[in-house]
């Protein structure tokens, strides 16, 4: 617990956190030594985080650092091999009793058999949402994401940019409390990245305007430090491998030049604070 | 300009070689139990012709049967070795080393065992049929996209998800793959078991031809087969096409001119 002192004097018991929804305590990944004379790497290193309902998380970091790797975690997808030591890992379950979590991978992960519509409903049918539920839906999601008309395209037929939409809009879809977004808009151009990130904050999808509990915890992995200002209430800060949180930080409503300022500095300690745009 | 090349060239070739073959003959005063000259064949094949429909029909029905039932086999087949590891286990040797045994020699065990009709031909063009389909479907279930495999775990998704919404769709393409080897073999599988007993088809027109030294007659039926394959590669490849709209076009988009 030595490594995450701020954790503990940002998230306090004096703020009002409900139960988290979802919990780390102590995380610890480590993967085999690739070739012979390697040395084991160790991904991340004792990790602790907490979301409760309703809040959005960004997860910054260096290239490498482990955040897909901690997300992963927490959507049940340890790699093989990997050895995962934790004091604790809590996540919501279902009526069933299965991991309510909805993951969404680095890549798009569509299915190239389906048309968009179909494809949208993969994560519906897996919750085993009913059919006319997950219709309607899609049908009022395909607005808001801006797909109206591409239902029935294929997904080689859809831009990058309306992929990974597409891709976000399945991971919505089943109604989830706990949406785990990895980099959803990392493989785009910096303008139409940037479009999303102002779209996806008008779309509220950890449900701020809700009443007490009825929100989602929204874990958002990004190396952007501005797509991570803009889109969360809270930022953690993790180190270069092997990654351990060396931020928590609330973002202040208002003017974020100052919170920037406070990440980039603990992206990059010795850089100095010249550091521009991403990590 | 390369579509017509595709289809000039080998048409050119073609005729050429025809022309050698007729000249060669003539020439060399082969006689006609030998080698007959090309003309000699396509006369005989009009003058057969009323003969010959009855042949085919028989032939077809055979292939097309024995090529359906051993694409459903092959690809259940494949199905079941995906979802149970038993099953690849102790199966797949076996399937694997009955395709070690020659159809022609299988044949005379099915005639013994099922007579004279229909269904030895059928038997024998399902066994050749289904190992192509079944190894290609096995080959892709297990080579699914690890990123769509993740992509349904990582919504909570249970192997039966795997099965149904990953592995069984991925494996299409390739079955349909194994499905066009299979339909160049159906055909020879038929005429093969034919030839062996049977009453009608174009292994049986083979086999009275030769009898009777008519080399034209055999020719024309070799002919027949070449076209009937082809037309059922055709076919098979259509019907592949239709079933998988996802797939783009196999042409790659070729780096186009500008216009001057
Ligand atoms: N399957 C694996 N096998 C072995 N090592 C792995 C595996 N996955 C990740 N790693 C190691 O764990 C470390 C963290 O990887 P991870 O993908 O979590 O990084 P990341 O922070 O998401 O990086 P990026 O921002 O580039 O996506 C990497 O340095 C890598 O060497
Ligand atoms: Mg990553």
């Amino acid at each position: 617990m030595t490594t995450s002192p701020s954790t503990e004097a940002v998230v306090a018991p004096g703020d009002v956190t409900p139960a988290p929804a979802l919990e780390v305590v102590g995380l610890t990944v480590t993967f085999p030594a690739v070739g012979r004379r390697g040395t084991d790497v160790v991904a991340l290193r004792d990790v602790d985080l907490r979301v409760a309902a309703g809040e959005f998380v960004a997860v910054v970091g260096p290239s490498g650092c482990g955040k897909s790797t901690l997300l992963r975690v927490l959507a049940g997808l340890t790699p093989a091999g990997a050895t995962v030591d934790a004091r604790a890992v809590t996540t919501p379950v279902d009526a069933s009793g299965a991991r309510a979590t909805a993951w969404m991978p680095q890549r798009d992960g569509l299915l190239p058999w389906r048309r968009a519509w179909s494809n949208a409903l993969v994560g519906a049918r897996i919750a085993g949402v009913d059919r006319a539920v997950a219709d309607a839906r899609a049908r009022a999601l395909f607005d808001a994401f801006g797909l109206a008309g591409f239902e029935r395209a294929w997904p080689h037929e859809l831009s990058g940019g309306m992929r990974q939409r597409l891709a976000l809009l399945r991971t919505c879809l089943p109604g989830r409390p706990v949406l785990l977004l990895d980099e959803p808009f990392g493989a785009l151009d910096a303008i139409t990245r940037r479009r999303m990130n102002g779209w996806l904050a008008g779309l509220d999808l950890a449900g701020h305007g809700r009443p007490d509990g009825a929100g989602r915890a929204v874990v958002l992995v990004t190396h952007d430090v501005d797509e991570a200002l803009l889109l969360a209430d809270r930022v953690v800060v993790l180190s270069d491998r092997p990654g351990r949180v060396v931020l928590d930080l609330r973002v202040p409503r208002g003017d974020p030049t100052a919170a920037r300022q406070v990440l980039l500095e603990a992206l990059d300690p010795q850089g100095g604070t010249s550091a521009s745009g991403g990590a | 300009m390369r579509r017509w090349r595709r289809l000039f060239a080998p048409t050119v070739a073609g005729l050429v070689l025809l022309v050698g073959w007729e000249v060669g003959v003539r020439a060399s005063g082969l006689p006609a139990f030998v080698l007959p000259a090309p003309s000699q064949v396509a006369r005989t094949a009009v003058d057969v012709a009323p003969l010959l429909g009855g042949h085919v029909v028989t032939t077809l029905t055979e292939a097309g049967l024995g090529l359906l039932v051993g694409a459903v086999v092959g690809l259940l087949l494949a199905v079941l070795i995906a979802a149970f590891p038993w099953v690849q286990d102790t199966v797949y040797p076996l399937v694997t080393l009955t395709q070690t045994v020659p159809t022609v020699v299988l044949a005379p065990l099915l005639i013994l065992w099922a007579g004279f009709g229909l269904l030895p031909k059928v038997v024998l063009v399902a066994l050749t049929a289904f190992f192509p389909v079944l190894v290609a479907a096995v080959t892709a279930m297990a080579a699914v996209d690890a990123e769509h495999a993740e992509m349904v775990a990582g919504l909570g998704g249970t192997r039966r998800h795997q099965f149904w919404l990953v592995q069984l769709p991925a494996s299409v393409p390739g079955a349909l793959g194994g499905l066009r080897v299979a339909a160049t073999y159906a055909i020879g599988a038929a005429v093969v078991a034919e030839y062996l007993a049977g009453q009608s088809g174009l292994g049986v027109l083979v086999q009275r031809s030769r009898k009777g030294y008519a080399v034209d007659q055999i020719l024309v039926a070799v002919v027949l087969v070449a076209v009937l394959t082809g037309l059922l590669f055709l076919l098979v490849d259509g019907l592949a096409r239709l079933a998988t709209p996802w797939q783009r076009p196999s042409t790659p988009s070729r780096p186009g001119r500008t216009p001057a």
